[in-house]
């Protein structure tokens, strides 16, 4: 309830600095429209927003599930075969050196300008934090642990060690991972649709932009956040509620 | 939060300072910025070849051009007073200034539309009602579905009978790579030329013979506000001179055109040049109120524009230098 308080604040504070910038700098509404402005047009257009944010959250949702389901195929692979280290790391350190933006046209060449190349690049997003936090967990696992499986359960087989000690341990980190993806995963399907597409966000964006709906093109920035925030604390939430053991310790350390 | 106060009040002082010390900065020198529409190409031919061929320096300009990110850029900068002139589209112009963008045309570079619908010549589509229940790519939101909607009518279709898909520019890819059935938005002297090079011919349908009215594709703008500045006349009795020596001169124009653009002298915009050339505005200043005011009506009635003002509300014609 005090996060929410604080939020609203937060809020509140901005849409002032907002004003406060349209008003003071004389801005025509071309250049920054104001908030009532783009409140208007949210209202008068809330349901072709709500439509196209639909097709755009769903793009997320499933590059999201797509990135993980690789990333940790991956960062599996990587920690347990000294093969998959040598072919795939320098695959996984380039899928984050090419700029997304620069192959996002051809992408859409390849998979046409339907939810596919969309979902294909909010994958490409997210695939390198979900690898990397995941990969980097697994090789930490704590050594006592280890010792600890070996004393108790002698001869005991490597994907047991794998499966209740090492993949559990790396939990947490693949939860940072997931936080991560789940805070850039819109640009990757908003970078899709700006690209070409025939609905979502970026499209109708795109549309406004040159129609000089600047308050609408606005209103969809503002729908578009509270999709990312909504989905971030979606994650948040269901990893707190997932990965109790993790959640308990950085809690008691925060000081307020 | 000191600090954090600190930074807000630093970026609210920039962001209400900036628009003004650009405004006021702006002495009356023969430095003029003028902004392209997108990359140079033969489009830009009479301004290229007036830097090139020194008639903006015989009429004591100083010329920068300027190349933008995305093309519904330029107009928006000449409104804020970022650049002086910009080149941009007439149906543009209309949409931006029926939207409160203080600009007017001073001057016209190309006067017949070059915006066409394209489908690949061996493809399915033969005729414009062939696209029925097919895919047509699109980039300007708003101007060429209007385009689009006008023509389709003329087949006895509605806008609903295709899926519209906003292809952001990439054109002749999206087409060669058939993800689309066909294009709005190709310009008959670009596209038509590229398509060809890539052995994949387009067949070309075009809007002012299915039922639009004709247009200038690219014009020139200026702010409001900035009309009795000097500057603008010699700028565009300059482009009258050049667009003559293009006309009487077109080898040696063509040499002075690539002469600062090597990446430009290649087969396409050879083509692109040669198709462009009877296209280009014989008399750059001079303002067709009667045509503007049909082809602002066509918009008004496609609901573009909410509606079609008084020509002198966004174009005129400049006073020439003597």
């Amino acid at each position: 309830m005090k996060g929410l308080g604080r939020g609203l604040l937060t809020l509140a504070g901005l849409l002032l600095v907002w004003q406060g910038v349209v008003t003071l700098g004389e801005l025509p509404p071309y250049i920054l429209p104001d908030p009532l402005a783009v409140a208007v047009s949210l209202w008068g257009n809330a349901g072709p927003l709500l439509g196209h944010a639909g097709v755009t959250g769903l793009e997320i949702v499933l590059g999201m599930l797509l990135g993980t389901l690789l990333g940790c195929g991956s960062a599996l692979a990587l920690g347990y075969s000294r093969c998959a280290r040598r072919w795939l790391l320098p695959v996984l350190i380039a899928s984050q050196a090419i700029p997304v933006f620069a192959i996002a046209p051809l992408l859409v060449l390849w998979l046409g300008y339907g939810l596919g190349s969309k979902i294909a690049m909010a994958t490409l997003v997210i695939y390198f934090p979900v690898t990397a936090n995941f990969y980097d967990g697994l090789r930490h696992t704590p050594r006592g642990w280890l010792d600890l499986a070996r004393v108790m359960v002698p001869g005991s087989r490597r994907w047991a060690v794998l499966w209740h000690i090492a993949i559990p341990a790396a939990l947490p980190a693949l939860g940072s991972g997931l936080r991560v993806a789940a805070a850039v995963a819109p640009i990757g399907a908003v970078l899709g649709e700006w690209v070409g597409s025939s609905a979502g966000l970026g499209y109708f964006m795109l549309h406004a932009n040159s129609r000089m709906q600047v308050d609408l093109l606005f209103a969809a920035l503002l729908v578009l956040a509270a999709l990312a925030v909504g989905l971030y604390f979606a994650v948040d939430a269901s990893l707190k509620r997932l990965l109790p053991w993790h959640s308990a310790t950085p809690e008691t350390t925060e000081t307020d | 939060m000191l600090n954090v106060l600190r930074a807000v009040l630093l970026l609210l002082s920039l962001a209400v300072l900036a628009p003004g010390a650009w405004a006021d900065g702006q002495p009356a020198n023969k430095k003029l910025t003028v902004m392209l529409d997108w990359f140079v190409n033969p489009d830009h031919a009479a301004l290229i070849v007036a830097q090139e061929k020194g008639f903006f320096v015989a009429q004591n300009l100083e010329v920068e051009l300027q190349t933008p990110a995305d093309p519904n850029d330029p107009p928006k900068l000449v409104a804020a007073g970022k650049v002086d002139v910009a080149v941009t589209y007439q149906p543009q112009l209309h949409i931006h200034v029926n939207a409160g963008l203080p600009i007017k045309r001073i001057g016209t570079l190309v006067a017949t539309p070059l915006n066409s619908l394209v489908a690949l010549k061996d493809g399915p589509v033969k005729t414009v009602a062939d696209l029925k229940n097919r895919k047509v790519g699109y980039s300007v939101g708003g101007f060429e579905e209007a385009l689009l909607k006008t023509m389709l009518a003329k087949a006895g279709l509605k806008v609903e009978d295709v899926t519209l898909v906003n292809v952001n520019f990439s054109l002749s890819p999206a087409l060669l790579a058939k993800q689309v059935d066909a294009v709005i938005g190709a310009f008959r002297n670009f596209e038509l030329n590229q398509l060809d090079l890539a052995k994949k011919p387009g067949l070309a349908f075009y809007p002012e013979e299915e039922g639009v009215p004709p247009y200038d594709e690219l014009v020139l703008v200026a702010n409001r506000d900035q009309l009795n500045d000097p500057r603008l006349g010699r700028f565009v009795a300059a482009l009258e001179q050049a667009t003559l020596y293009l006309l009487n001169h077109p080898d040696e124009a063509w040499k002075a055109f690539v002469a600062n653009h090597k990446d430009l002298d290649d087969e396409l915009n050879r083509r692109a040049w040669r198709d462009t050339l009877p296209r280009l505005a014989r008399r750059p200043a001079a303002l067709d109120e009667a045509r503007y005011k049909r082809f602002a009506q066509f918009l008004a009635k496609q609901g573009v524009i909410t509606v079609a003002l008084p020509v002198s509300n966004y174009a005129v014609q400049l006073p020439l230098p003597e």
